[in-house]
């Protein structure tokens, strides 16, 4: 009983929680930073600016505007921040998979708890009473929107295409320990043709779930002074810049373990041919799959997010939604119909 | 005679709403003799309904009264008879719940409206009509029941008649209500022109086996009136004024109860007298209605700026979810339809109250004129916010539960059918779920957040007594999102058998063995349907991990002087702690109302201007709309059925 809330305090906590996020999210920002600075053949901060930028942050006091509505102005920040880690926790990491958490949420849950964050950097936005705040709460939520529908068709060709292949007597699954192993027993899910259309969809929707340009129209720094965060200062402003580089690893590591799964490293049987067994070979094997998530993630990064970044100017908002329903709707029903046909 | 016998509850509980409403017309000129009247009289009702859980949710019994005893005599059942099976007392505990808590609420919210007495009698009748329409066992009084919640709902819009629009609400209200009520008369006449009874129970043997025109049509005039009780879809422009209009109380009884006795008396004609919910064409219309209310109703939402009208188009939004989950025809699918015809009335009442205690404090709901409340008004914000975070479906709380079982209720059909009609239901329940987050939160920064304009600088907190009334209902609503299993294994779960089991139904009316005897090998079979869950929520455990995760990142959060916040703590406001307007002075500039999402609706100009239009307001055009509907409905149902 006491190990077991011991465990799961660490899971939460260190790994694959609090801290592993802290550090991989910044890590990722850092590198997509200098990513785009290179492709704009611009030197770029170093690769660790994002944790100094936090730490700098948390050192600075943090100032209340009179008219906000104090509670929600302090609360919003880690409501959100505490919400992404803990759908990261949701997410496997190849074979790693906790098994008390397995069963908590599904596909579909993700969905709406990848709304909780938005939520609430909106609430805390909209607690300052700011104009700036007003219309960037409003291109956020219409962001939000744009994502959802792409999003949902992905998710539903995943799941009807897994629900088939694996013979569930529904036809359909939505476990995302699920959608991993059965990758982990047959190739990922990238190899059928049928998915790769939703796979492109998925990969366009990251910039527009985590709100990078050129979909940033909700934090238009030159022409709304970053929206819903004009009003903050100091640390409530970091843990915003920290979810935000929080959910870049979330998405990135949501896309790569539901169409980049499979075994991972196998390095699961390399390890076992050195002659490591038992507890050894476990972490080794971890240590290694985390690694090739990274990796993976920051791959997934530097095309996803940081090259569409570096070519593109930033839309208007109603270019943006456009885009998402049209352009990106398309290719997910595309792979809808196609998974449905049975092809 | 033994009144403490369960077998006479449920006629105590409407009686004593009927009851309730007379001595209030005796002794109603007292303050405290009528709000102790209603009191008693509703949480007595309650009271009863859930001492009514134990016999027929978790023992399975099903309760048949015979007034007067008039037992059928010769295989015919002559007399007026109430029969209770659990799809009938889960309605029931619905409405004796919100009608508690709409009675709470009033005593403080309508205590400065002249005609008290007045309002609670009719108050009183709506709730004794809706309470006798789930609970009868027959016909013609489900209709008679109608037309008393029809006619009691109409007064009540109206209730308020200074206010602009009230009496044109109720106006248009009473027109197609009254097509409605027709129509389900008529629908009752040809019924009994077939059948010769007007049991339901003995209807469920007969009507099955005389298939033709006038089954059809009777099926149709039936399917429409009770349509104008949930406000379906084309219906839908007559909730949003009526709940414009009504004092709050009301609009909680308007959404919470009224369309809960149409949707009621969908299941009821579908499922049990004409047995037709096996046919795909039906499952088709069904389903097919509840997604254009779903879809049509939201998008008519985000475009109101005004905060009741917004709740009303969303309240038909929510009812397109129940609607299209019990078309299903599933056991997954019904019983997820339950769940969220629960959950809207808990959050819709909810919403619907703090909707009433921003115009208490305000004297406005127009999203244009507020702003800035939640300084204000603390507790009514929390409440708001819990209310719209359920109807949105923002995960733990109850509208996510139920709305996640539609999704898998429809994508499991769409496997199992092979029809990818069905998955595009289910896109648009999800979707239509992000479309209501949209609106809330138009509403939270309308309202609650943003600016305070100076008209609303006099607001306070409300009473506690209306506070206390919504924070039940917040209650609830946290707490059956939490605990989804135990919701399904007592309420709805035996709730969605019942949808089923129709033999059991008749025989438990008429005696052990009539159905099979009277209908032969057509009888219905008890589905042995079992539900089945793909997807895992654990919401507990979620909650948990949360909570830990949040003290966790709190106390580095407070280590690390995050709490070394500087207030504006002097009289004036210093410069630092002022708005930040580009270093312009500062101005009052609320960013809010009917055109906050500018980017969605630009690209649905056209969507939303062809609404525009057909949303004239003119009482005609809807009267029109309801001939139309019923005409197709009539079409469709000569065809299929």
């Amino acid at each position: 009983m006491i190990l077991d809330a011991l465990k799961t305090l660490i899971y939460v906590l260190i790994f694959p929680g609090f801290l592993f996020c802290f550090l991989t999210g910044l890590l990722l920002a850092g590198i997509d930073r200098k990513l785009v600075a290179r492709m704009q053949k611009r030197v770029g901060p170093p690769i660790l600016q994002p944790f100094y930028d936090f730490f700098k942050l948390c050192g600075k006091q943090t100032i209340v505007p009179a008219a906000a509505n104090k509670t929600v102005f302090l609360v919003a920040p880690l409501l959100g921040l505490a919400a992404l880690v803990v759908l990261q926790l949701f997410i496997p990491v190849f074979q790693f998979q906790i098994p008390a958490f397995a069963n908590v949420a599904d596909l579909i849950v993700i969905l709406y708890l990848l709304l909780i964050p938005a939520v609430s950097i909106i609430l805390g936005g909209a607690s300052t009473g700011s104009p700036y705040a007003g219309i960037g709460l409003s291109r956020e939520m219409v962001t939000v929107l744009a994502c959802e529908l792409p999003l949902v068709l992905v998710l539903l060709s995943v799941g009807r295409s897994v629900g088939v292949a694996i013979g569930a007597k529904e036809g359909i699954t939505f476990s995302l320990s699920t959608i991993v192993r059965y990758q982990l027993e047959s190739g990922s899910l990238i190899c059928k043709a049928s998915l790769i259309p939703a796979a492109i969809a998925f990969l366009l929707v990251i910039p527009g779930e985590t709100g990078n340009h050129p979909f940033d129209a909700a934090e238009a720094e030159t022409e709304i002074c970053e929206g819903m965060l004009a009003e903050y200062s100091g640390a409530p402003l970091g843990v915003y810049k920290l979810s935000h580089a929080i959910k870049m690893l979330t998405m990135t590591s949501l896309f790569v373990m539901l169409f980049f799964g499979g075994i991972g490293t196998g390095i699961g049987n390399l390890v076992a041919l050195i002659g490591l067994t038992g507890g050894a070979a476990a972490a080794v094997t971890m240590l290694l799959d985390v690694l090739v998530l990274f990796v993976l993630c920051v791959i997934v990064t530097a095309v996803g997010i940081s090259f569409v970044h570096a070519v593109t100017a930033r839309l208007k908002i109603e270019q943006i939604f456009k885009y998402y329903w049209t352009v990106v709707s398309a290719l997910a029903l595309l792979s809808l119909v196609l998974v449905w046909y049975g092809l | 005679m033994n009144f403490l016998n369960p077998q006479h509850f449920p006629i105590f509980a409407i009686m004593l709403y009927f009851l309730g409403a007379f001595l209030i017309v005796l002794f109603g000129k007292n303050r405290a003799a009528r709000n102790c009247i209603a009191f008693l009289a509703t949480g007595l009702a309650l009271t009863l309904m859930i001492l009514l859980v134990k016999p027929i949710m978790i023992d399975g019994g099903i309760i048949a009264y015979w007034m007067g005893s008039r037992v059928p005599a010769g295989g015919y059942a002559i007399g007026i008879a109430l029969e209770v099976d659990a799809l009938g007392l889960f309605f029931g505990l619905l409405i004796a719940t919100a009608v508690f808590v709409s009675c709470l609420y009033s005593f403080s919210y309508m205590s400065e409206d002249d005609n008290e007495p007045q309002y609670y009698t009719l108050f009183l009748m709506l709730c004794g009509g809706v309470m006798g329409l789930v609970l009868s066992g027959d016909l013609f009084n489900m209709f008679i029941m109608v037309e008393i919640l029809t006619f009691a709902a109409v007064a009540l819009t109206a209730f308020r008649n200074r206010v602009t629009g009230a009496l044109e609400a109720a106006f248009k209200y009473l027109v197609v209500g009254c097509i409605g009520s027709t129509c389900i008369l008529a629908g009752t006449i040809i019924l009994y022109q077939q059948a010769h009874t007007l049991n339901l129970a003995q209807l469920a043997t007969i009507i099955p086996l005389c298939k033709g025109t006038n089954v059809s049509i009777a099926f149709a005039l039936l399917f429409i009136g009770f349509c104008t009780k949930a406000f379906i879809v084309p219906f839908h422009p007559l909730a949003a004024d009526a709940h414009g209009a009504a004092p709050a109380p009301v609009s909680v009884l308007i959404s919470g109860v009224l369309t809960k006795s149409g949707i009621y008396g969908i299941i009821r004609l579908a499922y049990f007298l004409f047995q037709t919910m096996n046919l795909g064409t039906m499952q088709f219309w069904l389903v097919f209605l509840g997604s254009v209310s779903m879809f049509v109703c939201v998008t008519m939402a985000l475009a109101q700026h005004d905060f009741k009208r917004l709740l009303a188009f969303h309240s038909i939004s929510q009812i397109g979810y129940v609607l299209t989950a019990i078309g299903l025809a599933t056991a997954l699918g019904a019983s997820a339809g339950l769940y969220h015809a629960m959950n809207h009335t808990l959050f819709k009442g909810l919403l619907f109250l703090t909707a009433g205690a921003v115009l208490h404090e305000t004297g406005t709901t127009d999203l244009g004129k507020l702003g800035g409340l939640s300084k204000k008004m603390p507790h009514t914000t929390v409440l708001f916010l819990i209310g719209a975070a359920s109807i949105s479906g923002i995960p733990p709380f109850n509208g996510f539960a139920s709305k996640w079982l539609i999704y898998q209720a429809a994508y499991e059909k769409a496997a199992e059918t092979g029809n990818i009609g069905f998955a595009f239901v289910t896109i648009v329940a999800l979707v239509t779920s992000t479309l209501t987050l949209a609106s809330f939160v138009k509403v939270t920064q309308s309202v609650f957040f943003g600016q305070l304009p100076k008209e609303c600088e006099n607001a306070k907190e409300v009473s506690f007594g209306m506070r206390f009334a919504m924070g039940i209902l917040a209650v609830l609503c946290t707490v059956t999102g939490l605990f989804p299993n135990l919701v399904q294994t007592y309420l709805t779960g035996p709730a969605a058998k019942t949808l089923f089991h129709v033999t059991r139904y008749i025989n438990a009316m008429l005696g052990e063995g009539y159905a099979e005897s009277a209908m032969g090998a057509s009888a219905p079979e008890a589905a042995t349907r079992t539900i089945e869950i793909v997807g895992v929520w654990n919401p507990v455990n979620w909650l948990a991990l949360l909570m830990i995760a949040l003290l966790a990142i709190c106390i580095v959060a407070i280590a690390s002087k995050y709490d070394a916040v500087r207030e504006n703590k002097s009289e004036k406001v210093e410069a630092k702690y002022s708005l930040f307007y580009g270093g312009e002075d500062t101005v009052f500039s609320q960013v809010g109302g009917g055109d906050l999402f500018w980017g969605f609706k630009h690209n649905w100009r056209h969507y939303f201007s062809f609404m525009h239009d057909l949303h004239s307001g003119i009482v005609n055009d809807y009267s029109l709309w309801a001939v139309i509907a019923l005409a197709l409905a009539m079409v469709y149902a000569l065809i299929v059925l």
